[in-house]
């Protein structure tokens, strides 16, 4: 999936993505890696880390867009607990897959973020939680680590200083579920993947009720560059508020689909035109998920829109994991959605009553629809088995899940109906 | 403290509660399913949501902690339709049960489709239909009722420590599962019915055969255990259907001993009308002539009584009385359990709550199977433990327990001497000591290391014992008692306040028979001995069932062999057939009357059910027993009968208070404390003791003569069998004996047994089942093992 950059336009985790043999230390220290980490450990402490971070402007990239320094600024001190870093690497929201390209690619630029993250947060132990299905980028983490280690850039007092963090893999077990944070920390507790409600928020108690960050892969591997050129230096690039780069995953009804590290703020159309080889037909998508499927659907009319959090929001979607789907006029939109609330039932922790009968319910309604025995009044039950799942669970799943049908009955009625004329004609 | 609105009404709650539990606090009614109080927070129903402005979706209230300025709408057009469509996805699966399910008229998911639902459901696709589960003999289930709010998973995971109800699979196809052989692990599991708001887990011994209705409620004590729960007695007619907490009473739960004992209330080993001996066989007889009878057996005669201390405290003052008035030097005693009758230290009852056994910073159990004898008082402690507070134990087995006992010693019966003495060095050392310690310690030259976890927990600021069985069973309980005492002062928990002396009674209001019955009671041998050595004419047996409880069933068979026997009471327990003269007494469901639990809780029974068959209040009895005696009446009502307990007990204000003066039923009876005796260990017992020592193992579901009449219980102690005899491996090892069938030589002669083993008791110990194959044995205290002939 991997496309090369025409623009040569500034990248920021993509930077040395190219580079042969780049999960090799080696290879990873000639080009950089690690070299201002002794700087980091030996002349920064927490605060001026966690300033850095927060000057950077830099967002979480798994989902939320949560402010990365804040979020860390969140960490109460000198609780008499350890303090845990999670990297959230489980990657499973459909349409999503950057992070498995900066593992497999790239996998020290994780580590040194991971080791900067810990050192400013008090870690003794981190670990990466790993979509079960990426074993070959597990098997590739796992020896960077190992190489990691022998380096002593990993395990006890970290290029002879004080700080000593070690870092563990951890594989999931194919639950989509377990990329939500808490659900993410259950799972690695040894539960079943089953979300927390919050408050608390893991920041305080999180893993086995320590305080704990989650981060995913994409933003962890940001803050090396962060570091080393400053936060000043980041917030400069993309837009305020957006700062940065971001990889977006597009795939879909385009003629190049793979991952891109474009600045924010970057216009869709740009992207899709200039980096993806343009649509597959005709000028203009249907139908855009900006985020990943969880995401309501933008159509046509947002097709210029610049690829930030806030302009996306202002548009009526999120930004997501930055994972965008693009469908032209040949998508059976009822189909595509009947798929998605299949992998939502099927993905359902089922705790919440709407989400656990909800999705169930929805999919079953959706596959006779498609199926061409719908009625009018199915579409009254869409629309209110979706709404009120949504926003009144204890994870965003539901909300993930609603997203897709509120879309096509705002966006598309008729195409449903279509489906239903199929039957009673 | 926070304040909020709650729909514009001001209101003032402490920080961080929940949105919920401020509406509730308050009286404002909010809908939910999956929230308990007692249970930790879930929040997966989402019955619970309410608006909070500014927040611009709903937020489930039993999660969302109130902050302050907060406001909170409970009611509105989006809420309702949010609960309707609630209600819509809980119903989609859910059958047209109603008309065929217990819980129905009792049911939240019943009540809120009519407050909250539409009349008709939309879901026209395929319905789930999960398989139901065996949980055993308490818990039925149908889980296509269920709603998967997974109280009962907490319940078997918080509560009942057991962990054996889980969630199995994700998504709709998420089902609850009971990972179980036989039955829960649970002796709380009765509660599951109580737990589950909907159809989905129900009582099975009254399931499908009445409705919540029909039923008539008594509120009552339960006397199967010191615990004294408050509970409610639900009957239908005078047909007792089920037995549950009472709502808002002290403990929220009961153990299935108290919930199942009441199948005996009806068992054909009541004792419904006055029976007389006629030849072999025992007849129906009208009053008069029982009384008559029993005169015979009492005028003149040398009497010894033995009576149950779980009868009110009315009834009890009724028996002194007639102890008093209408005979002549009787001997008597009332616990079965207790071979040395010399006064205690500290007196049976707790110093301070079950509840408050929680705060403390240091509990002991000192021998005591804590589960299977006070279940409640057991599961306060494992939520003691789940704070992370210890729970030290030394003993003579590592009793299963469902809660995490931080330290745990293996001693021998005879090493309590040395584990004091121990302990006693360890105070000393640190300048820590009581009048007569000195003596005391002199007196052992033995030391135990178990004594160092008892001295270490003794040192923490405040410290609680819970002397058990072990000890106050014990032949030289009194110097042990007055051991522990010592230890106690010496470290400073003596103190009125914080006070941690507490002795664990053998039954009910154990405070006010110390106080009434002190320097009058003999150990319950020391009566049997009397009649086997021709002493006494007869024994008056009032509701005591020493041949099923107690350590002295052999001697108690040998002496009912030698006098006549009167027995009074409302179950015959194991003396089927023995009796000469029958009288009914009314049950303990049946009378109103006073009880006073451990912690010296007081309960005044009001409403009673009615009384089966003849059977009169106890009290009711004895007067008659003195007037035929040819003597006045002391009483002829219950106030009278009270206001001779308070001449007996004077100092027993709070009776007087809740009895006269109208007062709520909260203060407490201190049990006694800080006797003047001194008992030293008795040195030559102490040094002579040899062969092994035997500790009899007690199964909540056999013992009491209501739990032995009890079905529902039998099929759970069946389940849950105890081993016969078992010893540790080493003991066996050392004595060059296997496991298997060897022979027991004891007093009660030599017999061979099947000898199992255990690594989870103390060497040197043989423990007997007391309602086992070698049940006799359980009454000895040492005993000699020898190979297979
Ligand atoms: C259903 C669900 C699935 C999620 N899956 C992922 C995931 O696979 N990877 C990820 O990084 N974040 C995922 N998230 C978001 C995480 O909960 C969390 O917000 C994120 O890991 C925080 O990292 P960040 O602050 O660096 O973005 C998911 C959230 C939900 C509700
Ligand atoms: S919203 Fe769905 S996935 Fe999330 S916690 Fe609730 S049931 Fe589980
Ligand atoms: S069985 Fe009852 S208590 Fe357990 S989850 Fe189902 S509805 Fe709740
Ligand atoms: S704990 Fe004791 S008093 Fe309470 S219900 Fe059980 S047997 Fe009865
Ligand atoms: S009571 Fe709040 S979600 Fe169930």
């Amino acid at each position: 999936m991997l496309s090369s950059d025409p623009k040569k336009v500034q990248r920021i985790c993509f930077a040395n993505i190219e580079v042969e043999n780049m999960n090799k230390l080696e290879v990873a220290k000639a080009h950089g890696a690690y070299a201002f980490l002794p700087t980091v450990l030996k002349d920064f402490d927490a605060d001026k880390i966690i300033d850095e971070v927060k000057v950077s402007g830099l967002r979480g990239r798994g989902g939320a867009g949560f402010p990365t320094g804040l979020k860390w600024s969140f960490v109460p001190r000198n609780t008499g607990k350890p303090t845990y870093l999670l990297c959230n690497a489980d990657e499973g929201e459909p349409g999503t897959f950057k992070d498995r390209d900066i593992m497999r690619f790239d996998p020290h630029l994780l580590i040194e973020g991971m080791i900067m993250a810990g050192f400013a947060l008090g870690v003794k132990d981190a670990y990466i939680y790993i979509r079960g299905e990426f074993l070959h980028e597990y098997n590739v983490m796992c020896a960077a680590i190992d190489e990691a280690y022998a380096a002593n850039l990993l395990g006890d007092n970290i290029l002879g200083t004080d700080f000593s963090m070690n870092l563990m893999m951890h594989r999931g077990a194919g639950a989509y579920i377990c990329g939500e944070e808490t659900a993410l920390i259950e799972s690695l507790e040894g539960k079943s993947g089953r979300p927390r409600f919050k408050p608390p928020f893991p920041a305080v108690e999180g893993f086995y009720g320590c305080p704990t960050v989650v981060n995913n892969v994409e933003t962890l591997a940001t803050v090396p560059a962060i570091l080393e050129h400053g936060g000043a230096w980041h917030a400069a690039i993309g837009r305020p508020n957006n700062t940065g780069c971001k990889i977006f995953s597009v795939s879909g009804n385009v003629n190049k689909p793979g991952n891109y590290e474009v600045p924010m703020g970057t216009s869709l159309k740009t992207l899709v035109e200039d980096y993806c080889g343009g649509l597959q037909h005709g000028t203009v998508p249907k139908v855009v998920i900006p985020g990943g499927s969880s995401t309501p659907w933008l159509t046509a009319e947002h097709y210029d829109v610049p690829l930030t959090y806030d302009d996306i929001m202002k548009a009526g979607s999120f930004l997501g994991s930055g994972a965008i789907i693009i469908l032209d006029e040949t998508a059976d939109l009822v189909a595509v959605t009947r798929r998605l609330a299949h992998f939502y039932a099927h993905e359902s922790c089922g705790q919440c009553t709407p989400c656990r009968e909800g999705t169930g319910w929805l999919e079953r309604v959706l596959t006779r629809v498609d199926a061409g025995n719908g009625t009018e009044a199915d579409l009254v039950v869409l629309n209110d088995a979706s709404k009120h799942m949504a926003g009144r669970t204890i994870c965003a799943l539901a909300e993930g899940a609603a997203a897709p049908i509120l879309s096509m009955l705002k966006y598309f009625p008729d195409e449903v109906r279509a489906k239903l004329a199929e039957k009673s004609s | 403290m926070t304040v909020l609105y709650i729909n514009d009404e001001e209101v003032t709650v402490p920080a961080g509660t929940s949105i919920l539990e401020a509406c509730r606090e308050n009286n404002v009614e909010v809908p939910y399913f999956c929230y308990h109080p007692e249970l930790s927070v879930a929040a997966n129903c989402r019955m619970c949501l309410v608006e909070v402005e500014g927040w611009n979706k709903p937020a489930a209230s039993c999660c969302t902690p109130v902050s302050e300025g907060m406001k909170v709408v409970t009611q509105s057009a989006g809420l309702e339709k949010d609960r309707s469509m609630m209600m819509e996805y809980l119903l989609i699966h859910h059958p047209l049960d109603c008309p065929v399910c217990d819980q129905g008229g009792a049911c939240k998911l019943q009540d809120y489709a009519v407050e909250h639902g539409v009349g008709r459901g939309r879901y026209t696709e395929v319905k789930r239909l999960p398989s139901d589960k065996d949980l055993g003999p308490f818990v039925n289930t149908c889980m296509t009722r269920c709603i998967h709010c997974t109280r009962c998973v907490r319940f078997a995971d918080e509560i009942a420590g057991t962990g054996d109800m889980g969630v199995l699979n994700r998504g709709d196809h998420m089902k609850i599962d009971g990972i179980v052989e036989d039955a829960l692990a649970s002796e709380l599991s009765g509660n599951l019915g109580d737990i589950c708001p909907v159809g989905a887990l129900l009582d099975k011994p009254s399931h499908d055969v009445s409705r919540p209705w029909e039923m008539t409620r008594h509120k009552s004590t339960c006397t199967a255990c010191p615990q004294g729960c408050d509970i409610v007695i639900e009957s239908r007619a005078d047909e007792v259907m089920r037995i549950r907490p009472l709502k808002g009473g002290v403990e929220p739960w009961i153990c299935d001993r108290g919930r199942y004992v009441y199948d005996a209330f009806r068992s054909d080993k009541r004792i419904l009308s006055p029976m007389l001996r006629v030849g072999d066989k025992l007849e129906k007889a009208s009053w008069d002539d029982a009384i008559e009878k029993a005169v015979t057996m009492l005028k003149g005669k040398r009497v010894g009584i033995v009576f149950s201390p779980d009868w009110s405290v009315e009834g009890l003052a009724a028996i002194r009385l007639l102890h008093d008035i209408g005979l002549e030097n009787p001997k008597v005693a009332f616990d079965l359990h207790r071979r040395d009758s010399r006064p205690f230290a500290f007196d049976e009852g707790l110093t301070m709550t079950t509840e408050s056994m929680e705060q403390v910073d240091q509990v002991v159990i000192l021998g005591s199977d804590l589960r299977q004898r006070f279940p409640i008082l057991m599961q306060r402690l494992r939520k003691r433990a789940n704070l992370g507070k210890p729970v030290t134990r030394i003993g003579a087995m590592h009793y299963r327990t469902n809660s995490e006992i931080a330290n745990d010693a293996l001693v021998r019966p005879r090493d309590w001497y040395a584990v004091i003495a121990r302990a006693m060095d360890q105070l000393k050392v640190l300048g820590k000591t009581a009048a007569g310690m000195d003596e005391w310690m002199g007196k052992v030259e033995a030391r135990h290391e178990a004594g160092k976890l008892l001295a270490d927990a003794l040192l923490a600021d405040t410290c609680a014992l819970l002397v058990g069985e072990e000890i106050r069973s014990h032949e030289d309980a009194a110097a042990l008692i007055h051991g522990l005492d010592l230890l106690m002062r010496a470290a400073g928990h003596a103190e009125e306040g914080q006070d941690g002396r507490n002795l664990l009674p053998s039954g009910m209001n154990a405070q006010l028979l110390s106080a009434m019955f002190n320097g009058t009671r003999t150990a319950a041998g020391e009566v049997f001995a009397a009649a086997i050595a021709g002493e006494l004419d007869t024994l008056l047996l009032i509701g005591s069932d020493p041949i099923g409880d107690g350590l002295f069933s052999r001697k108690a068979k040998e002496a009912l062999a030698k006098v006549d026997l009167l027995q009074v009471g409302s179950i015959s327990g194991d003396m089927v057939g023995l009796a000469d003269i029958k009288l009914p007494a009314a049950a303990y469901s049946e009378i109103e009357g006073t009880f006073i639990n451990m912690e010296g809780r007081v309960r005044v029974a009001e409403n009673p059910l009615r009384s089966l068959g003849e059977g009169r209040p106890l009290w009711k009895v004895m007067m008659r027993l003195i007037q035929a005696l040819g003597h006045d009446v002391p009483a002829v009502n219950l106030t009278e009968m009270r206001e001779h307990v308070l001449t007996m007990a004077p100092d027993f204000t709070a009776l007087k208070d809740i009895w006269f003066a109208g007062k709520a039923q909260e203060d407490f009876i201190p049990a006694q404390r800080n006797r003047k005796n001194v008992f030293l260990p008795n040195v030559a017992k102490m040094n002579a003791a040899k062969g092994l020592d035997v500790v009899g193992r007690y199964s909540m579901y056999k013992e009491g003569a209501w739990v032995r009449a009890s079905k529902l219980l039998a099929e759970a102690g069946r389940i849950h069998a105890l081993d016969d005899v078992i010893v540790h491996p080493d003991t066996l090892a050392e004595m060059k004996l296997q496991a298997g069938d060897l022979t027991i030589m004891s007093n009660v002669g030599a017999e061979r047994f099947t000898v199992g083993t255990r690594t989870d008791v103390s060497p040197g110990v043989v423990f007997v089942s007391k309602r086992g194959t070698a049940g006799d044995i359980s009454g000895e205290t040492s005993v000699d093992l020898g190979g297979g002939q």
